[in-house]
């Protein structure tokens, strides 16, 4: 997987570097914005009322 | 043959990076962010407060004082209070919003909607994280009876005094939130307060109460309550 994503990358290998450091800060982005904030709430950390409103 | 290894490992690596990256989440980036949240509440507390006060002086007149901030409803969701913990540290503060939704507890300590106003008789439930999203209920289980727990609505600081907890229950248990808790010790309706958590730190099979009652009032005019002052 992630050397047919390599071979594929445009350019040498300093830009292939490149873009995928900016491929891997995009995937981590949108894991701590869209889905963490939605896997979160399923584990109990936040079960704090009485009455689970 | 290789391809398959190949694959395998790859995917192993994934999960992996996925879980660290989920911990280092759940730990730390909860934490930043409610923290910045949590400010921005604050602040928004003093600048409607500040606001308020300015509106009153100019208008001046008896009315405007009978109306009061203190007969605004609560909106589900904003915060209106700020709650003081001395023991949990000098400068733990903490805004409280209305209502225990999941989206508004990651912005502070939560009203349970449905039970009595800051400092009306009946009983001032809280609820608040003891884990992630900046661990504001951390040291709950160093809460001891005698300590103070200081609200402020912009006009009025209500200190409340613990009386009993911390006391473990079960999540069902509802009536640890009714005006008179029956396991408190309180007999008579009075104004009381309760606080909710989760226990143990990280789990959700078990909560834990604090109770107080209403201990003192002062305008703010009158400057900090003496729990407060260093």
């Amino acid at each position: 997987m992630y050397g047919w994503i390599w071979r594929h990358l445009p350019g040498n290998a300093w830009v292939k570097a490149l873009v995928s450091t900016l491929l891997v800060l995009a995937v981590v982005y949108v894991l701590f914005q869209y889905v963490f904030p939605w896997a979160e709430p399923l584990l109990p950390f936040n079960d704090v009322t009485v009455d689970n409103q | 043959m290789r391809v398959i290894v190949r694959t395998v490992s790859e995917l192993c690596v994934t999960v992996g990076s996925l879980i660290v990256l989920f911990v280092v989440y759940v730990l730390f980036w909860t934490g930043v962010r409610a923290d910045t949240v949590m400010r921005d509440q604050i602040d928004e507390l003093h600048r409607q407060w500040s606001r308020t006060a300015a509106g009153g002086h100019a208008a001046g007149g008896p009315s405007a004082a009978a109306a009061g901030p203190r007969t605004v409803p609560y909106v589900s969701g904003r915060p209106f209070a700020i709650m003081y913990i001395p023991r949990l540290g000098f400068t733990w503060n903490k805004p409280v919003l209305q209502g225990t939704e999941t989206g508004t507890l990651k912005k502070g300590l939560g009203h349970y909607a449905g039970t009595a106003r800051l400092g009306q008789t009946g009983n001032f439930a809280v609820a608040g994280h003891r884990r992630t999203y900046g661990d504001p209920f951390k040291d709950f289980p160093r809460l001891r009876p005698g300590d103070a727990v200081v609200l402020t609505d912009g006009s009025t600081w209500f200190t409340y005094r613990i009386d009993k907890g911390p006391y473990k229950t079960v999540p069902a248990d509802v009536e640890v939130i009714d005006p008179v808790p029956r396991k408190s010790g309180y007999t008579r309706p009075g104004r009381y307060l309760t606080l909710t958590t989760c226990d143990p730190e990280w789990g959700h099979s078990h909560r834990l109460i604090v109770w107080a009652h209403l201990d003192s009032t002062q305008p703010v005019e009158a400057g900090k309550p003496r729990a407060l002052r260093r």
